[in-house]
């Protein structure tokens, strides 16, 4: 972000410029830009004044870490400068297609998380809920938790990225953990999670069975932490 | 019998009510220890039949005086029989929800001792669920018919949702298949709900501490396919309950034979394919300004089973096309087939800042395999003007290549959508 600004800084049409990773060929030199976190701040806040939809769309492009399209995000975000939170519907717009798409995607991902994430109740009494998602959503989702299991004490795992959101019943905490191993389950989860087991083949009507409909809803690569999906 | 075993047989039960809404309204408060509404609604797993599960759907009780043809829980049925007590639906839903399996409960009963008595249970595990566990999460209510006008309140107040089946398409119908429920029994708590939700919702912009009477509104159920009604009957009586009755939703259940009984069709299968169908003609109905005259009429009273219904009128009005996708309005762009309710308003917000051609109609996320037949941009047209309809059909069935085209046949219980 503290890139793009300088750029901007520098260039606000900023049609011709070209972001990315530093790579210096032997035909052109790059502009190295220091990170600056100030000047970061400073661009967000005029996007947020300027654009606040823009705002969310730039959160969620970030989850999705994706590289190489750092040049469609500086000229994103120029555009947004310009044309406020209406750029969002210039689809037709190569970049803006592009950066929207990709916001969307975590956007859509970190929505489906909110349903498939299970928290089981440990022995002294907090909760945890583990997930590998392919996105970075795990801000979004503590937030919706803190909200919603608001008197329950939960740790949300991302066991890929090795990151952790805990919540203490008042407070939102983010961190990393080096090394994690799950501590023993409470007495009462193991009967509560046959029940749901119970519930899950139950509730489905057997003349209108259709596994593959199931798998496109629910793909299978969620189905590891799912406590319905266990031994399958 | 333990708590699994009648799990097991109450949620089974429960697996014919088709609907899994869980959207509707947003409940934020400090009266509230546990749980929230999301406006989208939130699906939280996929049974084996495809459906979403987003609530804990289960009978209070599935132990019927009634004898309704079509009913698995039936008094003549040689079932196992169980109930719950209003505490242990209550620390199941608790249970559940803590663990994020699902948005919250859908409460619905066979009719025990009667009408009163079974509505009142089933109320007063909403209420214990608001007021002693202090639950925010979702609650669906079903109304039994014949309840007191008293019970359907308290149950509008407790409830985010609540629902009365009118189970089948005709008075005639469901006379001969639910001899035990009456028209009017069904009809006068749906009337009563309407005028409940209306009147809160005036007291609400009065005073902010009014109650809220069901915020997520009401809906219905029929089963299809175990009557003779044609699709016209059926989408012009849904067509009513939207425009007279406000409801939010009318569920549509293909008939699965679960009784022998001389008064049912005999099926091989569930009509799905009809189902969806309907649904989709639905969708016209609420989001697409169709009416039901327009989607069927007396000489074809049937939806079309090879095309979806906006493809089938599109196919029968080839004067209305092509549009022109850079100066048409709203409402004219969401009768393009490939065209939806999300890719009208991207083209109109597009089209502010450039013309739209058709790399862009692409870009948007337009169905162009069906939309290209019926469109221009600036002027240009995609296909050769194909306005002779038997062609035009053809072409739309097989594809391109000659190869057939993949036929739309998910068959979903679209269930999130309001």
């Amino acid at each position: 972000m503290s890139a793009i600004a300088a750029i901007i800084a520098a260039e606000p049409e900023s049609e011709g410029s070209v972001l990315s990773i530093r790579q210096d060929t032997l035909f052109e030199e790059g502009l190295f830009i220091r990170t600056d976190p100030i000047a970061a701040e400073a661009l967000f806040a005029r996007i947020k004044q300027r654009a606040p939809d823009v705002v969310y769309t730039i959160w969620y492009f970030m989850m999705a870490e994706t590289e190489g399209l750092e040049t469609s995000l500086l000229r994103y975000v120029a555009l947004a400068l310009v044309h406020g939170d209406r750029i969002n519907g210039h689809l037709t717009h190569d970049d803006v297609k592009a950066v929207v798409s990709v916001a969307r995607k975590a956007g859509r991902e970190a929505h489906r998380m909110k349903g498939l994430l299970r928290f089981e109740q440990l022995r002294d009494g907090t909760w945890l809920a583990r997930m590998e998602p392919d996105n970075n959503v795990i801000q979004p989702l503590a937030k919706h938790f803190s909200r919603r299991l608001r008197d329950q004490k939960w740790f949300i795992l991302d066991v890929g990225r090795r990151s952790a959101a805990h919540w203490d019943g008042h407070e939102l905490r983010f961190g990393t953990l080096e090394q994690f191993e799950r501590p023993d389950l409470s007495d009462e989860e193991q009967q509560v999670q046959a029940m749901w087991r119970t519930f899950f083949s139950t509730i489905a009507i057997p003349e209108r069975r259709n596994p593959r409909l199931q798998k496109s809803n629910m793909p299978a690569k969620y189905w590891k932490y799912l406590t319905e999906k266990q031994g399958e | 019998m333990d708590i699994q075993e009648k799990l097991g047989i109450l949620s089974g039960a429960a697996r014919y009510d088709a609907s899994c809404a869980s959207s509707g309204c947003g409940r934020e408060g400090t009266a509230i220890r546990v749980g929230n509404t999301s406006q989208g609604g939130i699906c939280h797993s996929w049974s084996d039949d495809g459906r979403c599960i987003s609530l804990l759907k289960v009978l209070l009780s599935n132990d019927c005086r009634y004898d309704c043809a079509y009913c698995v829980n039936r008094s003549s049925n040689p079932v196992p029989r169980a109930s719950f007590t209003a505490r242990e639906v209550v620390d199941l839903t608790m249970e559940f929800y803590r663990r994020n399996y699902i948005e919250g409960l859908f409460l619905s009963s066979a009719v025990m001792k009667g009408p009163d008595q079974t509505m009142e249970d089933m109320v007063r595990v909403a209420e214990i669920l608001r007021n002693e566990e202090r639950f925010g999460g979702y609650i669906h209510l079903k109304v039994i018919p014949g309840s007191s006008p008293e019970l359907v309140r308290r149950a509008g107040l407790a409830a985010d949702r609540i629902s009365v089946n009118i189970e089948l398409p005709s008075a005639e119908s469901l006379h001969r298949l639910a001899p035990q429920k009456r028209k009017e029994s069904i009809l006068e708590p749906m009337k009563l709900i309407g005028t409940e939700i209306g009147s809160s919702l005036v007291e609400r912009t009065l005073s902010r501490k009014a109650p809220k009477f069901a915020p997520a509104g009401q809906s219905t159920q029929m089963i299809i396919g175990a009557s003779p009604e044609t699709d016209l009957q059926i989408l012009r009586l849904s067509q009513g309950l939207y425009r007279k009755m406000n409801l939010k939703r009318v569920y549509y259940s293909a008939f699965v034979p679960v009784n022998d009984d001389n008064r049912l069709p005999v099926l091989a299968t569930p009509p799905l394919l009809r189902e969806h169908r309907l649904y989709q003609a639905d969708w016209l109905l609420r989001f697409y300004g169709f009416s039901a005259e327009e989607i069927l009429s007396d000489d074809a009273p049937d939806l079309d089973e090879s095309f979806d219904p906006k493809t089938a009128w599109a196919l029968r009005h080839p004067g209305f096309f092509p549009v022109e996708v850079n100066r048409a309005d709203y409402n004219t762009l969401l009768r393009v087939p490939g065209i939806g309710p999300i890719s009208a308003k991207r083209i109109v917000a597009a089209r502010r800042f450039s013309v739209i051609t058709p790399e862009g109609m692409k870009k948007i996320g337009v169905v162009m395999k069906r939309a290209k037949y019926f469109i221009t941009c600036s002027g240009r047209s995609f296909e050769k003007p194909d306005r002779e309809p038997a062609r035009l059909r053809q072409r739309l069935l097989l594809g391109d290549g000659g190869e057939p085209a993949e036929q739309p046949r998910q068959l979903v219980l679209p269930g999130l959508l309001v």
